[in-house]
């Protein structure tokens, strides 16, 4: 069942991956193609079907780049 | 499903008391984790107010611009100095000194060494990245025996610049401490830890029982020369097999 999504801030995210590493359920990757402003490899949320919206991600990313909601109607 | 139409609540975001102003350190380094960890349990203790942030000249000199509460620079290794004069101001104030292991371990010592002997009631947190960072990864008191930094090119050979320094160890030993913890943020657990170590920090010097101290190992890819996730590695494997986490000391009367 889906629980909830991410939001990444791609203006403050500066690809370092931790994000991709910590999330257990494979949601977030870093794709080459997508670049920050500061020319910086941009995480992006995948596999959206499978967030808990278990915060890890936001709470290990160095940048404050990301936020998580939590789905709370899903009818 | 319909993505538009469920409703959602945003369940995490910045803490209140960090600033929008963006993170100026490298990409992996771990001291924007530790900001979170400082700013969410003033937030969750509510001390926002009352609480008063202190950086060093190290790379946390620009956290004054990241804390949404009273802040101020310090001269090099002299925030415990500027810390003991603020509280004796303002005793109700809850003072806090961000400390580099430079800052604190080689030109900050004895300063920080005669605020634990006075037994004032501050809390400091040291960052321990091994090296200096700012100044481009010299060799720092607690550079590990054997890394490589620009100033030990051999790896650090304890015969020619000395063993590691122990901070949290060698802090317990004092008398003027109420608590003294290590912790890193290189793991979910670890970070929910680390919350409850600032807390308690912060909570024996509300309460006015001691200093309180508490030493993060962080990761500083660029200066070891990883990736940050090779940097986890070098933290659990390396530095943690040299400064073991938890807590040394936590007393509630220091007499
Ligand atoms: S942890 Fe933050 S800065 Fe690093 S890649 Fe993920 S979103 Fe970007
Ligand atoms: S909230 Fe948890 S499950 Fe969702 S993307 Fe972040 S780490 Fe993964």
């Amino acid at each position: 069942m889906v629980k909830g999504e991410i939001s990444i801030n791609e203006a403050l995210c500066k690809g370092c991956g931790l994000c991709v590493y910590h999330c257990s359920r494979g949601c977030i990757t870093l794709s080459a193609e997508k670049l920050s402003p500061s020319g910086m490899p941009l995480a992006s949320f995948i596999n959206a079907e499978k967030c808990t919206a278990c915060c890890v991600c936001a709470w290990l990313c160095p940048d404050f780049a990301i936020e998580v909601y939590k789905y709370t109607d899903v009818s | 499903m319909n993505r538009e139409a469920v409703t959602k609540e945003k369940i995490c975001t910045a803490p209140k008391s960090k600033t929008g102003m963006p993170i100026m350190h490298c990409p992996g380094c771990h001291y924007g984790i530790i900001i979170r960890v400082i700013c969410e349990v003033i937030d969750e203790m509510g001390i926002e107010g009352d609480v008063v942030g202190l950086t060093s000249v190290s790379c946390s000199g620009p956290w004054a611009y990241s804390f949404y509460f009273d802040s101020a620079l310090c001269p090099h290794g002299r925030s415990p100095a500027m810390g003991t004069a603020i509280k004796r101001i303002h005793p109700d104030a809850i003072v806090f000194t961000v400390q580099g292991d430079g800052d604190l371990g080689a030109i900050g010592l004895g300063c920080f060494m005669n605020a634990l002997l006075r037994a004032e009631k501050l809390t400091t947190i040291l960052l321990n990245n091994g090296t200096y960072g700012m100044t481009g990864g010299q060799m720092s008191p607690t550079t590990l025996l054997g890394m490589r930094t620009t100033t030990t090119s051999e790896g650090r050979d304890y015969r020619v610049t000395g063993f590691p320094l122990h901070a949290a160890e060698l802090v317990a030993s004092m008398k003027g401490v109420a608590y003294s913890a290590r912790c890193t943020v290189h793991t979910p657990a670890n970070f929910q830890k680390a919350k409850r170590a600032v807390r308690t920090a912060f909570q024996k010097q509300i309460d006015g029982v001691g200093y309180s101290f508490v030493e993060f190992l962080s990761a500083c890819p660029p200066i070891w020369g990883v990736s940050p996730v090779e940097a986890l590695k070098f933290i659990s494997e390396k530095m943690m097999a040299e400064y073991p986490l938890g807590e040394f000391k936590n007393v509630d009367s220091i007499l």
